[in-house]
Order: structure tokens, then C-alpha cells, then sequence
């Protein structure tokens, strides 16, 4: 945090718990450091004018698309990834979504799934027009979102 | 897209903030970055600094001081829909704010940073000329306060230039006798407005701004003056609105023509009257 | 929200064919851990950017990267000069004029396209590469711009490729039955003036891409990459460098969506593979979607102009002919196949015999087209539903009856249609009837007037639609006699380890359609045995020998091409596998059962061997077998019976398989600004035989919102200059959660005839959305002013119009007679 603006500088993140300290330039996008620089490649790409979601992570724990942040604006801060959702076993939301074939090609999928579990962080038991709202910056092109839906309101009722 | 070579500053005070601004030219404030940075990954800005303005707390904070509702510039959309002071004092920001783009670009997307943008397609700036709304601006001389038709200057310009920042927007709280509307067309759910139209009635005197048609918010002056004071049934607004849409030059794009638009300018003012004067009555 | 009812026979026992087995592909998917081209990585791999065209039509006059070579970290660049000595031109599918394009994989002395690839610049990070495509100084000299298709046509139009002396690809007409007859005698001539397909595609979440390896020892390149049809890919990329096909390994995992477009990548692979070689070091590119909006795959533009439709007074429609202009951009990649493959479906859903389309195809200064999610069969299809539409408008025929007297009876399955091609099976009155009821048809009066109180106009339409799936590739002879394709076919492999795993290679690529999850179904149920036994790879690797020349995933063929190859590769395994277990007991082969995990006798479940046996004999413990023990490995070729189809006639059966879909909605207009909402909708499909439904079910509900987002927001629009003005998803909107009805869906079997599992291809759809928004509009704006729809993209602008000028759609439809 100095007064002298620097063009690279060294940040340190807590990605899904774990702290890294890296050298970045300070033009890199949070998306691309975390794919090209730590390799937590579950956090993809979609579009360039920040408008589908497929980047989206947790940034102190509220959902952000991570083609709209510089990873120098993540200094200091605490990203969760789709990677870090789970550990051996498959998050209730995780299992729901294969319940209810909410992914086909499942590229938009680990953004579906961080916006959707930061709803279900919120509310608990959201309704079928709670959740369309929580997934509006989320783009799929294969499933038209009814199973996605589907699949998000089924695990906040305890996985019914 | 990805960003030219930028070099990048985060100041831990307001002062500090001011300071960088000034000293570097081509320096810009990073609010959100829900535009900048988008339009940095483009290319088509390419600020040689940038001042994120993430360390400075009391940008963020949104309180009621006497008759005014005080919004910090770095307030976030989800921080003003979550905002009890502003749902006691003005609503009709967060009802609005509810209706930007998406969850994660309202957690990053600041009041401040969508009116400095001057979108012609932006949600904020026709409907704060339509509050009356003021915002405040420092420098390395100081602060200054303009009104909301002042801050929108041109083309994607406002008040705020070279050295200067926007720390705060202040908006007359309601209460009895007020009513807020904002009505329009967007490109789906939540999406890009094509025509927009935000009123407001005091007392019964109205403002009514119109988004999408020129460079700034557009007053339709001749409309507040037949409605003012008058009698609002839905006849007598279509008889003031009628033939606005002749007054205006709005763009012609791939979404709309400029007769589309024209003619939904008009309907656009019709339903936001008409909801602010639902409002108004209680 | 979906109600899903089966009616029918399935032609397997029930085992775990038929039922909505959960996914394997989601374990990994659904953790961030699949492997998507991107995500992989090689040591000291350099970052390619493309700079392209800003030019819509141009010629190169001078290119200079030397400042860009100066930049550190830049690693090297290419231009189309080395293209031009380094390959050949990319092989043609088109007969003269066309196959006188000259396409390489950067431009060659012209830009013909805003976007089109000028140079490649490769450099140690993404950045840096961007960076130094700045520096590169290209000096264009701008030439006059065709950017609509009627305008090409013209003499004087600006001719794009001069060795082709003009701008048409492709002419030729197509005729059966006696049109003329149908004519004189019709009771009504219909006539539309014009009919427009736009232009739009599938935007596959995952844009393209590919990282590229060149061994110097062996000369071979390793592409890893989301091409979704690399069968395609090696035959354009193979004669280009110079190389036989072996040279090119096409690796892929998976594919973040392909929907056809995915398809034309192969100059970009070229460039890449130059690149690799040159530089010494692998190379890795990234499509960015501004990129891929301006320069790949967008489907056919298509106007249909001076259509007749015959009619006879009881609403029999005889016949139509028209004129099909299709515009291909300004390469012709997989074209003109599109001139013929709409032949498939020639007379839509319905019985008529005499049918004539002159149909022409044209090169314009726009992104080339290639497949896209109904390719060329959508275009045609929606060509029908319009004329259906109309004429019951015009002529005051209600649109149910009239579309079940037209259809294609399903006593009539198999039918045989004017060109020879065969209709399989399928009850298409019966499907509109399901969807009908779905719907709540019997209120839609009702609701109409409840909207109307409401200030709102409310339409209700139907789509109904085909999807032609397994092509008979001899149908490409009928726009180039001289070329050598026919037939189809796909591979599998099937096997047994060393400790008896179950492991099946695919010759195919999915983007999405669960093909390890349905080839483990046809898999468990001839070996008798779990699907979690089962182990399909991921992804295709033609390394391997697991594909052939039509390897690849498209065209709506795997539940028949892929399921049917893995079928015979199983097959063939379990009777190798039978034939052990009875040299082992000693007995013979038609004793032996494979059920529970085990080779048995049947008369004798104690004398079993389980898979991990059967596997270590041939592989480990061979010895005192008089005869060889089969090896457990088996591979298959799955080949469609075709013929080559007459090409002087036209004639000829160039798919195997037609499943169905109708699709209805329900909208209501405001007629102050032309903005509608989806209130309802529904679809019933019929693919005969489903191995999943679930995921069957899930393909009717992508390809339902693909179609709501071409006929409500989604459009490649170009302005006189050529440039694209949708170049991303800010303009081009694509639809949200926030924008899709309430959808019921439900399922017919009418199981194929002609197929291994009495299964029919089915992932495109058909475009059956755009046909029933369509109707629906039209029927909303019968209350003011009887607008006709004649466009298949209707955003509210076009409705507000209609709407304002409901006489200058209405001018282009006159009733004789």
C-alpha cells in the first residue's frame, strides 16, 4: 500500500486457505492468476466484457467475477475457488447439481456452483425466484438453467 | 481482452487518494472496476495509473444527516439494497439498484463509479437528476459541491476531471408527498436499458430525466410544467407527454432505431410518472 | 417445472439402458477438475495473439513485425506470406467457382472479413503478446464491401474471391414430383415474397482454442484442443502442411460446449502448428469472444425469396417453390454442404410431393459460417413452419388441423420423401396433441381475453421440427460430383486390463453430451455387469487408432454412430470373453452367460469367472491354451447402410434417422412498445429410443433456450461497412436465468427401424423454438394489424414495428385464388 503507484508488486492472497505470495504485474486479471499463476485451473473464462460469470469466486467471501478484478485489488484479501468448495467428498450443492443434471459441458458449472453457494450462505432455503436472481451473471449455453435451478432450490431444502 | 501496462496504487486516506490523482496525469480512480476494468481489458481506456480507492472506509458509509441522505461514493449497489437508511429515506435507489446487471456486479459496482461513467445506458444518472440529487467533489484545493444536472457534462464526461474526486452523493429524503418512478426497456431481464425515464414528485412538482436519448440525463421540462400541480390520471399524462418524444435526437443502433427510441422515451415517462405519482399517494 | 411421459416400447431389455443413470462425467466437473484445453500447460509454451482485420474487405499492401521481434519476451511471429509457401490452400468442398477459393490458415494478399487473422505473434506471457500485436504495422489498402447477400449477386458487387471470377459458391436447383402440375391445378397459390433466416450461433461458453506441440525427432505435432470434429480437422489440415493425416494427434478432453461450431478451427490449428515448428517451443492460443463473434462459425444466413405454395381448397398443400439465397461470409470452411444437407428434411413435417428450391449460395465480407445447432435442416425447417403458418393465416385454416392433415402420417413410417430420403418412424400428430395438451391449448382463448384486460396481446404458436441425424456424407456429391465422401461411420474400443477393468475409447468428442454416462449404459448391459464398472475415457485422442474419418461430435449421430460402434465393440468383447470362460470350464460358448460382474455357466453360477480372470489370461497367464485365448481387446466400426445418392436426380436416403420435436408458447405482447414475455412453453421430442432420459431431456431443454435466444435477443448484425455490431455479449445478449418460461417437457419413443438400439440422434433440435416465438407473434399482432412474421429474429423493435406498419410485412404476402 504505497504512495508510489508500481507497475508489478508482490501480493499475498489466501486462495481457499492457503496463502501464496507472488510477483504480479499490476495489469494481470485475478482470473488469469489464479489459472496461469497458482494453476487452480476450476475458474474459467468466458467472454471479455465481464458479462458471464464463468469467473466467478468469492472475494472476502461475497461472489465477484474475476475478469473484473485486477489480482493486485486481491493483496491482503481471501478468494475462495471452486476448488476450494470441497474436499474428498461432493458438497450437498455439488451432489444436487448432478441429481438433477443441472451441467452438461460443465465450463459455467464452478461459476454456478461459487454464486450459488454464497446464496445458500445467505438463504438457506431460497425460493425458485431467489435463486434466478442469485444466477443472473451466470451464462450457460447448454442446459437453458431450469435444471440448474432446480438443483440450487433442492439442496437448500436439505438435498430434497 | 487484457490490459495494457498500468501502474497501480492503493492510498490508505482520502488525502493521499487526492494527492495521486493530482500529482500523475492519466491517473483514474479505480472504484469497482466493473467498467474500468472491462473497458481497460478492451483497450479503449488505457489510464497510465490507478488509484483503487479500496482502502478508504469513509467513501463507503451511508447515513441520514437531518433531511439528507448521504451516500459514500464507494458504496456499493449491495450495500445500498441492503441499506436500512436508505429504504427509510429513499427506496427508489435500492429498488433500482436491485435491477443492475447481476449479483457480483452489484457486490463490486459503486454508486460513485456508475455515475461517473455516464453511461447514456446507466441506471443512476437519470434518476439522480430526477431526486435532485448533489454530489461532492475534492481536489488538491479543496471541495466543491454541484447539482446533479451539473455533474453530467458529455459524452462519457462529467464534473470530475483531472485531479479531482467524487467522495460523496447526497439525495433529499423523502417522505410525505414524494414519489419516486423510474420505468423503461431493457435488453432482457436486468439488462442494458434501451429507454429509461425516472420522475419524481414533490409536493406536486415533478422532475422527470430521461436516460438513453442524448450524451446527459435529459430534463423534459415542458412535461413537469404541464403536470405540475395538476390532477395525475393516466389521461392527463399522456396529454403532457405527447410529442416529446419529436423534441428529442436519440441515437439509431443495432437494438433500437431513433423512432423506437422516441417513442419509447414516451412511454417510458408515462409509466415512471405514473408509478411515482402511485407513490406519492401513499 | 417438466413432466417427462414415455409411451412406447424400448427395443433393449431394462437394464440400465433406459434409465436416468447419473453422470460420470459430473464427479470431476462439478470440482473444477476437468481438463479443458486452457488448463493445460508446457514448460516455456509461448502466448499467441491474432491480429486481425479491421478491414471488412482489403488488400494487404505491406506487413512489418520487426518492432514487434524487438519487444522482449516476444518469441516470434508468422504472416501469410510464409502461409503461402509453407502450405497448400486448403482443400474445397465446392465444384467450380467455389473450389477456386483460395483459403489459408492466415490471409493471403486480402482481408476479406472484419477479424479475419492477419498475423500471429507469440510471446512469453498473454500479455506480452497482446502488446506486441500492437507493433505490428500492417498496411491495408481498403477496397469496396459486400455485406448483403441479394447485393452480391449483382453484377458490379465487389468480388471477393477474384479466382472465383465472382461471389456465388454454390448454384443449383432442386426438383421432384411435377411442381408445375401442383401449380395448375391448386385451388390457392400462397405467395411469399420473402423470408429471412438471420444470422446468429450457438456461442459456446468455451471459446477455441488449442496448445500445440511439434516433435522434431518425428515430425509429429500433438494438438490439444476443443475441436469438436477432428475426423474434419485432420483431412483440411493434413494435405495443407503436407503431412499425412498420422502427423496430426488430435487431443482432446473437455469441451466447454461446441453446438457445431467448433467445427472450422482448422486454420487457426494450421497457424499454430507452423508456429510450433518454427519457433521450437510449444504454442498456445486462446480465442477471445470478440474474436470468436467476428470470425467464427456463424450459422447460415439464409433468405428465401418468391415462394409459391400450392393449396387445395381442403388445406392439402400440394407443393411450394422458392428461392433459397444463402449467405455463406467470406470463407467457405464446411460450405456449400450447407446446399445440400437442408435436402433432408425437403418437405419439413409434411406429405406434400412437389417441391422446387432454386438455391444459391453467395460470398459476402462477414465471418464465415460453419455448422451451427440445426445446420442448414433449421433454416429449411423453419422455411415450412412459416409457410404452414401463413397460409393458415391467409387463407383461414385452423393451424392445428392443418398441420395434422399435412404431416406425414405415422402409418406412413417408414416414408419415403420426394428426394428418397426415409423418414424412420414417429407419430407427429400424436406429439401435437401431447404438446397441445401440455400447453392447456382448451384455455388459450380464455387467456387471451384475461390478457387483453390487461392491456397485453397474447399469441400462442407451435414449432414443429426435425432433427436428421447419422448423414450419408455422399450427399456432399450432390453440390460437388467429383468428390470422394460417403457413407459415415464412428469407433469404439472395448477392452479388459490386466486386473479386468472395463475400458472403452470413443472416436468422438463431447461437448456436453454425456457420451462416457450413455456408452457405459450399452456397455453394462451386454457385459452384464454395474455401470460403475465401466470405465469410458475422456475426451478423443487419434493417436490410438480409436477413430475414423468421420470421427467427431456433431450432426445430431452418437446414440447412433458412437452408440452403435461401442454396441459392437461390446459385443465383440463379450464373445471373446465368453468364448475364454468356456475354454476355461471346457464347454461350449453357448453354455457361458455374462451376468453380476461374471463369466458363468449358466446351468452352473458356481462356475464363474470374474472380470479380473478373464482380463489376466490373455495378458499375463497365457500358457497351455491349445488354442490362442481371445486378447479382450476389440475395436469396431460402426458403418450406416448407405448408397450414394443419384446425382442427377437429387435423389437418395442421406440421413438414417429423424427425431422430432414440437415445440408451443405462449407470449404476451405490449403493444405500446413491442416488448414480449414468454409466458409458457412446451416441447415434446421424440429420438426413439432413449438411452438417458434425463440427459435427453436436458437437450431439449438447451436446444429450446438456444432457440428463444435467436428468435428474441440474439442476432449477428452488421452495418454497411462490415462491421459486426453484436461483438460480444454486451450487445449480443444471450438469455439469463431471469429470461426463461416456465417449461414443461415431455417424451414419445418411436423407436428406428434402421438403427443397433432402435435409438435416433437427437442433440441440434431443430430450431423449434424460433418456429413457435414466430407463430406466436403473429398470432398475438392478428389483433392489430395481422402483421406477418418474416423473419426468424424477432427482438421487440421488429415487433414495435410490425406493430406501427403492420402493411409492409402484409406486402409481402398475396392469396391467388
Amino acid at each position: 500500500m504505497s504512495t508510489t503507484p508500481v507497475t508489478e508488486m508482490v501480493v499475498t492472497v489466501a486462495v481457499n486457505g492457503t496463502t501464496y505470495e507472488r510477483e504480479v504485474p499490476a495489469r494481470r486479471l485475478l482470473v488469469h492468476f489464479l489459472r496461469d499463476d497458482l494453476d487452480l485451473t476450476g475458474t474459467h473464462i468466458g467472454c471479455d466484457t465481464g458479462s458471464c460469470g464463468a469467473c466467478t469466486v468469492h472475494l472476502n467471501g461475497v461472489p465477484v467475477k474475476s475478469c473484473a478484478v485486477l489480482a493486485v485489488q486481491a493483496d491482503g484479501a481471501a478468494v475462495t475457488t471452486v476448488e476450494g468448495l470441497s474436499e474428498e467428498e461432493l458438497t450437498p450443492l455439488q451432489q444436487s447439481f448432478s441429481d438433477h443434471h443441472a451441467l452438461q459441458c460443465g465450463y459455467c458449472t464452478p461459476g454456478m456452483l461459487m454464486s450459488a453457494a454464497a446464496l445458500l450462505e445467505e438463504t438457506p432455503s431460497p425460493t425458485e425466484d431467489e435463486v434466478k436472481v442469485a444466477l443472473q451473471g451466470n451464462i450457460c449455453r447448454c442446459t437453458g438453467y431450469w435444471n440448474i435451478v432446480e438443483a440450487v432450490v433442492a439442496a437448500g431444502k436439505g438435498g430434497a | 481482452m487484457l490490459l495494457r501496462e498500468v501502474s497501480y496504487a492503493r492510498p490508505a486516506s482520502v488525502e493521499e487518494a487526492v494527492t495521486l490523482l493530482s500529482e500523475h496525469d492519466g491517473a483514474r480512480a479505480l472504484a469497482g472496476g466493473q467498467t474500468l476494468v472491462n473497458v481497460m481489458k478492451q483497450r479503449a481506456a488505457s489510464p497510465d495509473v490507478l488509484v483503487d480507492l479500496a482502502g478508504l472506509d469513509e467513501l463507503r458509509s451511508i447515513s441520514v444527516s437531518g433531511t439528507t441522505l448521504e451516500i459514500g461514493a464507494m458504496a456499493t449497489l449491495a450495500s445500498i439494497i441492503r441499506s436500512s437508511e436508505v429504504e427509510v429515506s429513499r427506496p427508489i435507489l435500492a429498488e433500482v439498484a436491485a435491477t443492475v446487471a447481476d449479483v457480483q456486479v452489484r457486490n463490486r459496482g459503486t454508486l460513485g463509479g456508475n455515475i461517473c461513467v455516464n453511461d447514456p445506458t446507466n441506471h443512476f444518472p437519470p434518476l439522480l437528476v430526477a431526486l435532485g440529487a448533489s454530489m461532492t467533489i475534492r481536489n488538491a484545493g479543496g471541495e466543491r459541491t454541484v447539482s446533479a444536472e451539473e455533474f453530467f457534462v458529455g459524452v462519457f464526461e462529467t464534473a470530475v476531471g483531472e485531479g479531482d474526486l467524487l467522495t460523496r452523493i447526497d439525495v433529499p429524503a423523502g417522505g410525505k408527498g414524494v414519489g419516486d418512478g423510474m420505468a423503461g426497456v431493457t435488453l432482457g431481464a436486468h439488462g442494458t436499458y434501451v429507454s429509461n425515464a425516472a420522475a419524481t414528485v414533490v409536493d406536486g412538482g415533478w422532475r422527470i430525466a430521461l436516460g438513453c436519448v442524448a450524451a446527459v440525463p435529459h430534463r423534459a421540462s415542458a412535461v413537469e410544467e404541464k403536470l405540475s400541480g395538476a390532477d395525475v390520471d393516466e389521461a392527463t399524462v399522456r396529454a403532457a407527454v405527447d410529442g416529446l418524444g419529436a423534441t428529442l435526437d436519440p441515437p439509431s443502433d443495432v437494438h433500437a432505431s431513433a423512432d423506437y427510441r422516441r417513442s419509447l422515451a414516451e412511454t417510458s415517462t408515462v409509466r415512471a410518472v405514473m408509478q411515482a405519482a402511485e407513490k406519492a399517494r401513499g | 417445472m417438466t413432466t417427462v411421459q414415455t409411451e412406447g416400447t424400448t427395443t433393449l431389455q431394462k437394464g440400465a439402458v433406459g434409465q436416468s443413470v447419473p453422470r460420470k462425467e459430473d464427479r470431476r466437473l462439478v470440482q473444477g477438475q476437468g481438463t479443458f484445453f486452457d488448463d493445460v500447460k508446457r514448460h516455456g509454451m509461448g502466448y499467441v495473439h491474432f491480429l486481425r482485420s479491421p478491414y471488412a474487405h482489403a488488400r494487404i499492401v505491406s506487413i512489418d513485425v520487426s518492432a514487434a521481434l524487438e519487444l522482449p519476451g516476444v518469441y516470434g511471429t508468422l504472416t501469410g506470406d510464409e502461409v503461402a509457401i509453407l502450405t497448400d490452400p486448403f482443400f474445397q468442398i465446392a465444384a467450380e467457382p467455389g473450389g477456386s477459393v483460395k483459403d489459408y490458415a492466415l490471409a493471403v494478399g486480402k482481408v476479406r472479413y472484419i477479424g479475419e487473422p492477419v498475423v500471429a505473434v507469440v510471446a512469453e506471457t498473454r500479455e506480452l503478446a497482446r502488446d506486441a500485436s500492437e507493433l505490428v504495422m500492417v498496411d491495408f489498402e481498403p477496397l469496396d464491401v459486400v455485406v448483403d447477400a441479394r447485393k452480391a449477386l449483382e453484377d458490379g458487387a465487389p468480388v471477393l474471391h477474384e479466382e472465383a471470377g465472382g461471389n456465388v459458391s454454390y448454384t443449383g436447383v432442386w426438383e421432384w414430383g411435377d411442381v408445375d402440375k401442383a401449380f395448375a391445378e391448386a385451388d390457392h397459390v400462397v405467395k411469399i415474397s420473402e423470408l429471412h433466416f438471420e444470422r446468429f450461433n450457438s456461442t459456446p461458453l468455451e471459446l477455441d482454442g488449442a496448445l500445440v506441440e511439434y516433435n522434431r525427432g518425428t515430425g509429429q505435432w500433438t494438438i490439444t484442443t476443443n475441436n469438436q470434429f477432428p475426423g474434419f480437422a485432420a483431412i483440411m489440415m493434413a494435405p495443407a502442411l503436407r503431412v499425412g493425416t498420422d502427423k496430426l494427434r488430435l487431443v482432446t478432453q473437455d469441451i466447454g460446449g461446441g453446438f457445431g461450431n467448433k467445427i472450422t478451427t482448422h486454420p487457426q490449428l494450421v497457424a499454430l502448428c507452423l508456429l510450433a515448428r518454427k519457433l521450437g517451443r510449444a504454442v498456445q492460443w486462446t480465442e477471445w469472444r470478440t474474436d470468436f463473434h467476428q470470425s467464427m462459425s456463424h450459422g447460415n444466413e439464409r433468405w428465401f425469396l418468391d415462394t409459391e405454395v400450392a393449396v387445395m381448397a381442403d388445406g392439402t398443400m400440394t407443393g411450394f417453390r422458392s428461392r433459397a439465397l444463402d449467405d455463406a461470409g467470406a470463407y467457405l470452411r464446411y460450405e456449400p454442404l450447407g446446399g445440400v444437407i437442408w435436402s433432408q428434411v425437403a418437405p419439413g413435417m409434411y406429405s406434400w410431393r412437389n417441391l422446387r428450391l432454386d438455391f444459391t449460395q453467395v460470398l459476402t465480407n462477414k465471418a464465415p459460417c460453419s455448422p451451427n445447432r440445426g445446420y442448414s435442416r433449421m433454416q429449411h425447417l423453419w422455411f415450412t413452419e412459416r409457410i404452414i403458418d401463413i397460409v393458415a393465416h391467409e387463407l383461414g385454416f385452423d393451424r392445428v388441423e392443418l398441420r395434422k392433415k399435412n404431416y406425414v402420417q405415422p402409418e406412413q413410417m417408414p416414408y419415403e420423401t420426394p428426394n428418397g430420403c426415409v423418414y424412420d418412424s414417429g407419430d407427429y400428430p400424436k406429439a401435437l396433441d401431447l404438446v397441445l395438451d401440455l400447453i392447456g391449448y382448451d384455455a388459450i382463448e380464455e387467456r387471451r381475453e384475461e390478457a387483453a384486460s390487461r392491456g397485453k396481446l397474447l399469441g400462442f404458436g407451435i414449432g414443429s421440427t426435425l432433427d436428421s441425424g447419422t448423414n450419408n456424407f455422399g450427399q456432399s456429391q450432390l453440390v460437388n460430383p467429383e468428390l470422394q465422401f460417403s457413407g459415415n461411420n464412428e469407433v469404439a474400443t472395448a477392452k479388459l486390463d490386466i486386473f479386468g477393468e472395463i475400458v472403452v475409447t470413443l472416436g468422438t468428442t463431447p461437448q456436453g453430451q454425456s457420451h462416457e454416462t450413455t456408452a457405459a449404459q450399452v456397455v453394462a448391459d451386454i457385459l452384464g455387469c454395474d455401470v460403475d464398472m465401466v470405465h469410458v475415457r475422456a475426451g478423443h485422442d487419434s493417436y490410438w487408432n480409436s477413430h475414423a474419418g468421420f470421427s467427431g461430435t456433431y450432426a445430431s449421430q452418437f446414440a447412433v454412430t458412437g452408440l452403435g460402434a461401442v454396441k459392437g465393440a461390446t459385443e465383440e468383447l463379450a464373445r471373446q470373453m465368453k468364448t475364454l470362460a468356456s475354454m476355461v470350464f471346457q464347454c461350449s460358448v453357448e453354455d457361458i452367460e455374462l451376468a453380476d460382474g461374471f463369466a458363468r455357466m449358466k446351468e452352473n453360477h458356481e462356475a464363474a469367472l470374474p472380470f479380473m480372470a478373464l482380463g489376466a489370461i490373455p495378458n499375463a497367464n497365457n500358457a497351455g491354451f491349445p488354442i490362442d485365448p481371445p486378447p479382450m481387446n476389440a475395436r469396431f466400426v460402426f458403418r450406416p447402410q448407405f448408397q450414394v445418392p443419384d446425382k442427377d436426380t437429387k435423389f437418395g436416403n442421406l440421413t438414417l434417422t429423424y427425431s422430432m420435436q414440437i415445440h408451443a408458447c405462449v407470449l404476451e405482447v405490449d403493444p405500446e412498445t413491442g416488448v414480449y414475455e414468454l409466458v409458457d412453453y412446451a416441447a415434446v421430442d421424440d429420438c426413439g429410443m432413449r438411452v438417458n432420459p434425463k440427459i435427453v431431456e436436458g437437450q431439449v431443454m438447451g436446444a429450446t433456450a438456444h432457440a428463444i435466444g435467436a428468435a428474441m435477443f440474439e442476432v449477428f448484425a452488421y452495418d454497411d461497412e462490415g462491421n459486426l455490431l453484436t461483438p460480444n455479449f454486451y450487445d449480443y445478449h444471450v438469455p439469463h436465468t431471469l429470461d426463461m418460461p416456465p417449461l414443461k417437457t415431455a417424451a414419445i419413443e418411436s423407436p428406428s427401424p434402421f438403427t443397433p438400439l432402435g435409438t435416433k440422434g437427437m442433440g441440434e433440435g431443430g430450431g423449434g423454438g424460433i418456429h413457435c416465438i414466430g407463430a406466436a407473434l403473429q398470432d398475438a399482432l392478428r389483433a392489430s394489424g395481422g402483421a406477418i412474421v418474416t423473419s426468424s429474429h424477432n427482438p421487440y423493435h421488429r415487433v414495435w414495428e410490425m406493430l406501427r406498419h403492420p402493411e409492409r410485412s402484409r406486402e409481402k404476402v398475396e392469396v391467388k385464388g
